[in-house]
């Protein structure tokens, strides 16, 4: 029986061994170590031996089963290691499978920081018309019949709507402060609202001029609204929008909108305001006029400026962006050109 | 403009301690924009005074010489030189090595350094004016001669600027930022600003009175146009150079000087911001007369452009006709010639629209339009002819005034305005003490007198012409002379009122969000108008649709009325980069109909929507494909996007789609948009060269978003949902449609079938003709037990069943 059980144990090592799968380990056991196994059934031999040999022949069989039993054990962890080990010659290095790239326009995605941070600030978004006639769009905006900004704004009229009277002209806008009339006649003051939006010149274009552009303007009107206010509102905005403190400064400037009127400049984040090209070395870098509301244009939309004063901004969206990413030419903005338009993340 | 800074200190005492950069700083803050600040006599470092001993011939070359100059300091320096005027005894200009030179006046300045030139060794450079950048004051008509400055009192030695007393420092100012300031269009208002900043006092102009008490014959018959006409006839006059002080200072700011008298002009125009003008008096008949044009009237410019007038024009003429156009530019006929003896000199004020119309007319803008279009007040004519009286004394101690007349029949009222203190502090969010406020508004010539509450204040004529009318305009005096840097912060506050819920806005950033970073797709944007091309190929016709009076080019002149041309525009421009892409742009359309007023009762706008409009691009021959996700984009739109749901029927075939490939996008009963295949005769006209497009174009106005998210939990199944697939032979114009609904057939509330799924389908090899191959899904399940094999079989061969009686399907072996 020793020979017997020696021979068992060799067998079924080399057995185990050899099984090459879960499977075959499985047949293994069973053969050796199952109901009718080869060592059971030693097993059952026992109490047929001679009395004087039962215990000694008892604990061999049991080491057997027990070895057998750990070396099908072992054998298991070793086929399950192995099993789903991926050859050693798998790539790492090769390019993930990304999904098609899609995006907003980076004019959009500027326009929809800044939504962000005004409306963090109270701030309703408005859009108005983009088809308004002469009245809307010059005459109650305080520009004089024969202002020369009038025709500095040179603007694309629509045949058959361009001549008669202001109210029947009819134009694609060319700028947006005639939306904060219509939002203003339609609302009821205190007002705190934006209004981006596209405006037209009839202009020659090149890398730094467009007929079709995107401006973005806000206009908060409220009783003894200052322009120190003013100032402290464009550094949130602009801090919020860039992700760091933005130093701002708004010096003398005219437009007809606003009295009085700034220049609003925003420290050269490229330069961190020591002077670079960008910032053509003044370390400052002109971003918006904006100002307080002429008092006509608030009489224009039923607003009394003896009781309500604010302030207003005018953003020009495609210069901004020009500057965040380092476009050179504003004309790429309407291309359509996805090898342009997929930059932008 | 270009200042000179020597010339505002003719105006201004500055402190010795103030700083250019500063100067630029506080110029910038409160007035206008400095662009830039230049030292002028930098450009002459390193080039001398030199005194030429001997003129020796070159050992080596015929048109070079030798010369051996004097520079100063004991040192002789042999410099060769090709100048055509080269004489011993001669002052000329030495550049040595290290200064920056422009080599016979062309291109970049280039640094001189020691060199041999044909064996001889040379030091610098005997320069021409031109090489220094003074030929406008050196002018010659020997391009060989080098400058000439032998009549210079100087050393050898000295500096060329301290020599031609160019030390002065250039200010530039951008024109944009002062075209409300008709007062700072010359030095002395310029030299009035920094005068009120840092409170210093500015030199007073006395009124010029006339010498003589013989009229000149001024007739001014348009005062509406004209409202001021100063006229001097002045004789012992003679046409000569002007002094170099004169001629260096017009240099300096970029005019070139061309005799006394026309310097005079522009030397007082630059001083004051006042355009005059001179005419030969010989050459003026009678009077002098200010009136419209006559229609047709012919009159030959300075410039020698004849133009042909019209009534809307001024023009100051003599009894024969036009002799200049008022404002803009003189006539040829009565402008100083080589001969003038006497001159009328003219003063006047003229109205700014009109001079703007006319020169913009002929497309003449000059010095002088420019100044009279930023309306110049009348008061500033009596600056100018003092200052032009003393400069023809100067210029001619013989002259004599024969005749004078100032017509002044339009004076100017002064702007009054009063201002409450408790406002201004309001306003200003500070107080700043009235005195101080007096003070400054008094340096800028404001008289203000103290009323009960505030002041009163009275605008200077030089900025009543527009610029200062209002309370507003006086805040903003007192803020930017104070100093804008000085105000302190101060934070915002607001009464709360309710949070913003703008659930259009941004349902119109949750689809473009959605359709960008959950479809892939990327946003363009295109111009407001189409290309005839484009609209050739996908509008059936242009009714209603809108062109513009002065299109960006003949063939895009109308105006989008739906967005689809120019999305197929971007498709063109793309396909050779991309073999499958997809674009969306939102934007807005226009029709010229349903005019409403939405805004004003006086205007009324026409149709105007806003509109989506995709493009899913790719191979022909995956066209399915491109459909199916078009499909599948849109109609999830709403699930991620929370709004109404859509659904798609064929109503009305889009006039660009394919004949058989296209759906209408519905909103409950109303149609919103199209999905389609653009037809092959659609792609060909628009000059699609290879791919397909799926279009999609939806009236985003029309969208219904919810106010909040809607639907309900539903609990999930208890028991496991079986999926089984059934593959079958169907006559191949069989519709998915047709097949959910035959499943579907008189299944009751407890059918073990829960829904059906599309999973493929197939023509071709291996399946017979007019058939197709559909596999579906069904998905069978039971809210009381989990089901058993047999149960599902049993289900599903039902559902089978009723495909095969519907809709002939076969099994597939």
């Amino acid at each position: 029986m020793k020979e017997k059980l020696d021979a068992l144990l060799c067998d079924g090592t080399a057995e185990i061994l050899a099984a090459e799968n879960e499977n075959e380990l499985q047949v293994v056991k069973g053969k050796y170590l199952g109901k009718d196994g080869l060592v059971t059934k030693l097993l059952k031999e026992i109490p047929t031996l001679d009395v004087s040999l039962r215990p000694e022949m008892g604990k061999a069989v049991n080491q057997v089963k027990n070895a057998l039993g750990e070396k099908i054990d072992a054998r298991r962890e070793e086929i399950k290691n192995k099993a789903f080990a991926i050859s050693p010659d798998f790539d790492c290095t090769v390019p993930g499978l990304t999904p098609q790239i899609g995006g907003l326009h980076p004019i959009t995605q500027m326009c929809y920081d800044l939504n962000d941070a005004f409306r963090s600030m109270g701030f309703e978004v408005f859009s108005g018309p983009e088809i308004t006639s002469e009245y809307f769009a010059f005459d109650n905006l305080n520009f004089p019949p024969n202002h020369p900004a009038r025709e500095s704004m040179d603007t694309y009229w629509l045949e058959g709507h361009d001549s008669g009277e202001a109210n029947e002209k009819l134009c694609l806008r060319p700028h947006l402060t005639g939306d904060s009339v219509r939002y203003m006649q339609t609302h009821k003051p205190p007002y705190r609202f934006v209004y981006p939006g596209r405006v037209y010149r009839n202009e020659t274009t090149d890398a730094r001029h467009e007929r079709a552009f995107f401006q973005y303007e806000a206009l908060i009107v409220d009783k003894d609204f200052t322009y120190t206010a003013g100032k402290v509102m464009i550094k949130s905005i602009l801090s919020k929008v860039f992700g760091q403190d933005v130093p701002v400064r708004m010096r003398a400037g005219f437009f007809p909108f606003v009295e009085p009127g700034f220049e609003i400049d925003m420290g050269c984040l490229v330069c961190g305001g020591k002077g670079c090209s960008v910032c053509k070395h003044v370390g400052w870098i002109e971003i918006m006029p904006g100002g307080t509301p002429h008092p006509n244009v608030l009489r224009a939309a039923g607003v009394d400026p003896d009781e309500y004063t604010g302030f207003y901004v005018n953003i020009g969206l495609d210069r901004l962006v020009m500057m965040r990413y380092g476009v050179d030419d504003v004309r790429m903005f309407h291309s359509t050109d996805l090898r342009f338009l997929t930059q932008f993340r | 403009m270009k200042l000179s800074l020597n010339w505002i200190k003719d105006f201004v005492k500055l402190p010795d301690d103030l700083t250019m950069s500063q100067l630029a700083f506080d110029l910038t803050m409160a007035t206008v924009e400095v662009e830039g600040v230049h030292d002028l006599s930098k450009q002459f470092d390193g080039i001398v005074v030199g005194v030429i001993n001997e003129v020796l011939p070159h050992p080596n070359a015929d048109k070079l010489r030798v010369c051996k100059v004097d520079i100063g300091a004991d040192e002789i320096k042999e410099i060769v030189c090709g100048g055509s005027n080269l004489e011993a005894g001669m002052k000329v200009v030495v550049a040595c090595p290290g200064a920056m030179v422009r080599w016979h006046g062309e291109g970049e300045p280039v640094e001189i350094k020691n060199t041999k030139l044909r064996g001889v060794a040379s030091f610098g450079m005997i320069c021409a004016a031109v090489e220094v950048g003074l030929s406008d004051l050196f002018p010659t008509d020997d391009d060989h001669a080098i400058m000439d400055i032998s009549y210079l009192d100087v050393k050898p030695g000295i500096n060329l600027a301290d020599a031609l007393d160019l030390n002065d420092m250039i200010l530039e100012i951008d024109n944009k930022s002062m075209t409300n300031r008709p007062d700072l269009w010359g030095h002395y208002g310029i030299a009035r600003e920094l005068a009120a900043l840092y409170d210093l006092p500015l030199k007073d102009i006395e009124k010029y009175v006339p010498e003589t008490d013989t009229a000149y014959d001024v007739r001014i018959l348009d005062t509406e146009r004209c409202p001021r006409y100063i006229g001097a006839k002045i004789e012992n006059l003679s046409v000569k150079e002007a002094p170099f002080y004169m001629q260096s200072r017009l240099w300096r700011v970029g005019l070139r000087p061309i005799n006394a008298l026309v310097d005079i002009t522009n030397y007082v125009m630059l001083a004051v911001g006042q355009p005059t003008h001179v005419f030969d008096s010989n050459h003026i008949i009678d009077h002098i007369e200010v009136r419209r044009a006559d229609e047709g009237e012919k009159l030959q410019l300075l410039n020698d452009k004849e133009i042909e007038l019209c009534t809307d024009d001024l023009v100051i003429a003599d009894s024969e006709g036009a002799v200049a156009l008022a404002g803009v530019m003189g006539g040829a006929k009565d402008s100083v010639l080589p001969d003038t003896e006497s001159v009328i000199l003219e003063v006047a004020n003229f109205n700014s629209h009109g001079v703007r119309r006319t020169a913009l007319r002929y497309d003449n803008r000059t010095e002088a339009s420019a100044r009279y279009e930023k309306a110049i007040d009348p008061e500033r004519c009596d600056l100018a002819v003092t200052l032009s009286m003393e400069l023809f004394k100067e210029l001619y101690p013989e002259m004599k005034v024969v005749a004078y007349c100032d017509s002044y029949p339009n004076k100017l009222v002064k702007k009054e305005i009063d201002v409450d203190f408790d406002w201004l502090d309001r306003r200003l969010g500070m107080r700043i003490p009235q005195e101080v406020v007096s003070k400054k508004l008094g340096s800028m010539g404001y008289e203000v007198t103290f009323t009960e509450k505030g002041m009163h204040i009275v605008v200077p004529t030089w900025r009543s012409t527009g610029d200062v009318s209002i309370k507003a305009d006086i805040m903003e005096e007192v803020a930017r002379m104070y100093g804008y840097e000085n105000f302190q912060p101060t934070s915002i506050t607001t009464t709360f009122d309710g949070a913003i819920n703008q659930l259009r806005v941004d349902l119109v950033r949750k689809i473009k969000e959605y359709l960008s970073f959950r479809c892939n797709m990327q946003e363009i944007f295109t111009y407001p108008w189409m290309t005839d091309t484009f609209v050739n190929a996908l509008l059936p016709d242009t009714n209603e649709v809108f062109a513009l009076s002065t299109p960006p080019s003949p063939s895009e002149k109308y105006v989008r009325s739906t967005l689809l041309p120019n999305i197929c525009k971007a498709i063109v421009k793309n396909e050779r980069n991309f073999p499958e892409f997809a674009i969306f742009e939102e934007a807005k359309i226009f029709r010229d109909c349903n005019y409403a007023h939405e805004y004003d009762e006086k205007e009324a706008l026409p149709y105007e929507r806003r509109h989506l409009g995709c493009a899913f691009v790719g191979s022909p021959d995956k066209v399915t494909e491109l459909f199916r996700t078009a499909k599948g984009v849109i109609g999830m739109m709403p699930r991620y996007t929370h709004m109404e749901e859509f659904t798609f029927k064929k109503v009305e075939k889009p006039y660009w789609a394919d004949e058989t490939v296209w759906l209408n996008v519905f909103l409950g009963e109303k149609k919103i948009g199209d999905l389609a295949l653009l037809s092959h005769k659609a792609k060909t006209d628009c000059g699609i060269k290879v791919v397909s497009a799926v279009l999609v174009e939806i009236d985003m106005d029309s969208l219904i978003p919810f106010k909040s998210r809607t639907n309900r939990f539903v609990h999930i199944p208890e028991f496991p949902m079986n999926e089984y697939d059934l593959s079958f032979l169907v006559d191949s114009m069989v519709k998915w449609e047709d097949i959910y609904s035959a499943c579907m057939l008189k299944k009751s509330g407890d059918s073990l079938l829960k829904d059906v799924r599309f999973v493929d389908e197939y023509k071709g090899k291996q399946i017979p003709k007019g058939k197709k191959s559909v596999t579906i899904r069904l998905v069978i399940g039971s809210s009381e037990k989990t089901l058993t094999g047999e149960e599902i079989e049993a289900a599903a061969k039902s559902v089978l069943k009723k495909l095969t009686k519907n809709l002939g399907a076969e099994i597939r072996s």
